[in-house]
């Protein structure tokens, strides 16, 4: 993020990259509906979980425990009874595995890492994946991880910088590790790198380019099976057996800040990034994005909008200049709705509703219709500033700070 | 370009001493500006944005030494009006080949005094990104070489038209805060120390010995470029360079455009730590406090700017306070202005901002009185005489700093009194084969 502050306003302020996704896996089972991966289990921001309730006692938001992880911007990922996420702690970051119930430590593994906080409050800025009994955790700079969920213990480490031979981009890699059959998939390099999941050999990469900060998505039903990878100036369809190239969608954004993951429906793509950038939604025609229409109106910075039935919901504008809540219809770009002073921090869908914190800790569920903004339940939750995304998971939502405060709030009934 | 600099110069400043008396265009509202923007970052896009909103330019041509600036601009000009511009690396080159009736001018300040004389010598009228120079030198040279070409120039000091500027300055000229005996002009921001930034080769989309320029080739750092020019003093001048350009000219507005008679400013990087540059990292270098004070002969103003520790007590964290004996006037920004009666049992009075938002401008009012001045012949809000003045006085603020002691300023001769190493530093040198526009 660059901190300086133009006589014109207060502009370019900030970069910060929660792009962090997993992709579903047809040869892998997932747990139930655990929110086992950035944007959830269908990998569309959306949990299909029904049973859960906003009825809290004194119409307040439940808080079941807390606990502090460090800084950063992780957003936690839930497997059967455990919760984990990153925070950079006394000099180093740190993964933890927490108790879904009460909030306790089961395991921690420390790392070196710089808290980095040149351009912004620093820390990590990736969300660890569950695959399995395996926990897959990239830095900023670069360190992969593969831990054991339930022991925590280490089952292999790679420097995928060094292995794939790439640079970082300017803050350091973001995206989440995605895993598809055996491979792992990392947003490094201009469009990627594959690392076998079992033991971290390096199975391709790409030339050394500056990769953007989305997490790589898959194109479901692919031949041959296709992934997005999110480059510093596109969005380039790769083969994810060979690695090579099929197509590149040319997307230019200020400080190469691609940070959204790109979002797949039947044949289209929409795409959007912050800086003025905007969005736009390309149609598949043999097998190349042909552009369908684009906007202004939903410039994603950090946070990817997400589709929910006809209509996308999302973050627009820079978060330092305020941003706003949108909603666009999907198939013509045209905006349903808009609120613009609620400052946003970060958002999930759950069982039709949307899930929002507020960059000021305000946790607030309100329906996602295009009908309008009309919330039904919240309360603040955190004290602090808020830019992960929050998510249900078992009848939890999860809440994190940058200062690193994570919030379990109950809406069991 | 086949700009031959040192002629150029000595002909406008033959001229410049000539009264305004710019060329009147019998232009109608369906006239459309040949118009090219140097600079096609965030900002040189704001104002490109609001001079299409306007429906009187047909964007010719883009220029930035960033490829990816040049592309991202051009397919947004396409998009928003369906002109197709040209795109140059080279601002020399632009003049050179296209017909350019308006040059709109947001590079970072360093390049300001070149871009803007080979506009002049293009024939073209100017909208410039305030500071006006980098240098006092700098900005005299502009202001000669705008008069000598009677071209409009409007500064982009978007303040001087923002509804509740002039309301606000309408309360303060008839007398609502009293007499006033000092003027405090101030921004704080939030902060801390500084780590280095690596070094790293430039984007293969930037021409970095371009983007340098007049100014020394220091090693690319992606703290600089997008975005952070500001901070670095080969560059720019920090938060006084900046925002105080602002404040300082509100302050000129509501005095009339007196000079002040010294200048003393010390500052410095207590909390950002020392600046670094070498080949492997570097910081920024700009002062991260800084108070500058401006001696007029009736009142006293002072610059206080800290990019640290926050608003503290304080309501605002960024404007102007007119201290009269009948109380403080708060000139803000989103805050609008406020009056605060020395009489605490009299009404605070308030009036709320009316901006164009994200970015928090007037840009809109600014560039339609900039079309008004080229079609009448008035004078613009904004003209360059009123920007040259506020970027003076900013520098003589980093002036001072640098020098380690107060200055005596002679407006008149557009001299420091008796202090020729103060004098020295009114100019810089120059990276070949770049030439420093002298007034001779």
């Amino acid at each position: 993020m660059i901190l300086n502050t133009y006589g014109n306003g207060f502009g370019l302020t900030w970069v910060l990259l929660v792009g962090a996704v997993t992709i579903w896996i047809p040869t892998t089972v997932a747990r139930g509906e655990d929110w086992h991966r950035w944007r959830g289990p269908n990998s569309d921001g959306i949990s299909r979980q029904s049973d859960w309730s906003t009825r809290w006692p004194n119409e307040k938001p439940n808080i079941a425990w807390t606990q502090s992880v460090g800084t950063g911007f992780s957003s936690i990922v839930v497997r059967g009874d455990h919760a984990f996420t990153i925070g950079h702690q006394d000099g180093q970051d740190v993964v933890v595995c927490l108790s879904v119930s009460d909030g306790r430590e089961v395991w921690r593994y420390g790392y070196p890492a710089s808290l980095d906080d040149r351009d912004f409050e620093g820390g990590p800025t990736s969300t660890p994946t569950v695959d399995g009994d395996r926990l897959y955790v990239l830095s900023r700079g670069g360190d992969l991880f593969c831990f054991d969920c339930v022991t925590g213990e280490l089952v292999w480490q790679q420097q995928i910088a060094d292995l794939a031979e790439v640079r970082l981009p300017g803050w350091g890699f973001s995206a989440s590790p995605v895993v598809i059959g055996d491979h792992l998939l990392v947003n490094a390099g201009e469009s990627g790198a594959a690392v076998n999941k079992q033991d971290g050999t390096l199975l391709w990469s790409s030339a050394d380019r500056e990769s953007g900060y989305a997490t790589p998505v898959l194109i479901p039903d692919s031949q041959p099976t296709t992934a997005i990878f999110a480059s510093s100036r596109a969005y380039i369809g790769v083969d994810i057996r060979s690695g090579e190239k099929l197509w590149s969608e040319r997307w230019l954004t200020s400080f190469n800040c691609n940070a959204a993951d790109p979002i797949l429906r039947g044949d289209r793509m929409f795409l959007s990034s912050g800086y003025n950038r905007g969005g736009a939604l390309y149609q598949f025609v043999d097998g190349q994005p042909q552009l369908l229409w684009k906007t202004k109106e939903m410039q994603n910075q950090l946070h990817t909008s997400i589709l929910y039935q006809d209509h996308l919901y999302g973050i627009d504008g820079d978060m330092d200049a305020g941003a706003r809540l949108k909603c666009l219809k999907w198939e013509t770009g045209e905006v349903a709705w808009s609120v613009d002073d609620l400052s946003p921090g970060g958002m999930s869908i759950a069982d039709g509703k949307l899930i929002l914190i507020t960059e000021s800790g305000e946790l607030i569920i309100s329906p996602a219709t295009p009908q309008g903004w009309n919330p039904i339940a919240g309360g603040q939750v955190i004290q602090g500033k808020c830019r992960t995304v929050p998510v249900l998971s078992g009848g939890r939502i999860y809440c994190r700070s940058v200062q690193g405060a994570v919030v379990c709030i109950s809406c069991r009934d | 370009m086949s700009l031959n600099r040192r002629s150029f110069i000595t002909t406008s400043s033959a001229a410049a001493t000539l009264a305004w008396a710019p060329k009147v265009h019998s232009a109608s509202k369906d006239k459309k500006y040949r118009t090219a923007l140097i600079g096609s970052g965030w900002w040189g896009m704001n104002i490109l944005r609001e001079a299409l909103a306007a429906g009187q330019t047909k964007v010719v041509a883009l220029c930035d030494v960033d490829s990816d600036k040049l592309e991202l601009a051009a397919e947004e000009v396409n998009d928003l009006c369906g002109d197709q511009p040209k795109t140059y690396g080279d601002f020399r080159e632009l003049f050179d080949k296209e017909n350019i009736e308006i040059a709109i001018i947001a590079t970072p300040d360093h390049w300001h005094a070149l871009n803007t004389i080979a506009a002049l010598n293009a024939g073209a009228h100017i909208f410039i990104e305030k500071p006006t120079g980098h240098t006092i030198g700098e900005s005299q040279a502009m202001l000669a070489a705008a008069n000598a070409a009677q071209r409009v120039v409007q500064v982009g000091l978007h303040r001087r038209i923002g509804p509740h500027h002039v309301s606000g300055m309408e309360f303060l000229k008839q007398g609502g805060a009293g007499n006033i005996g000092l003027v405090k002009m101030f921004v704080h921001n939030r902060g801390g120390k500084e780590t280095p930034t690596k070094n790293s080769p430039p984007p293969e989309t930037l021409d970095w010995e371009m983007y340098c320029g007049p100014a020394p080739l220091r090693p690319y750092n992606r703290m600089i470029h997008p975005g952070g020019f500001r901070h670095y003093l080969d560059f720019a001048n920090g938060t006084l360079g900046d925002w105080g350009v602002h404040w300082l000219d509100q302050m000129l507005w509501w005095c009339d455009q007196q000079s002040p008679i010294s200048v003393h400013s010390i500052g410095g990087r207590p909390v950002r730590g020392e600046a670094v540059l070498n080949e492997l990292e570097q910081t920024s270098d700009a002062p991260d406090s800084q108070v500058a004070t401006y001696q007029f002969e009736t009142f006293t103003a002072i610059w206080e700017h800290r990019r640290f520790a926050g608003d503290g007590p304080e309501k605002s964290s960024v404007g102007c306070y007119f201290y009269g004996d009948k109380g403080t006037f708060h000139m803000g920004w989103r805050d609008g202005w406020t009056f605060y009666p020395d009489d605490p049992k009299k009404p605070v009075v308030h009036q709320n901002s009316d901006l164009q938002e994200p970015d928090g401008h007037n840009i809109q009012l600014l560039w339609a009185d900039f079309l008004r001045a080229i079609e009448t012949g008035k004078k613009p809000v904004a003209g360059i005489e009123v920007g040259h003045q506020a970027t003076t006085l900013s520098l003589l603020g980093m002036l001072s700093m640098k020098l380690g002691r107060s200055v005596r300023w002679d407006a008149d001769q557009q001299r420091i009194v008796d202090d020729e190493a103060a004098n020295a530093l009114l100019r810089r040198e120059y990276r070949a084969p770049w030439v420093y526009p002298e007034l001779t």
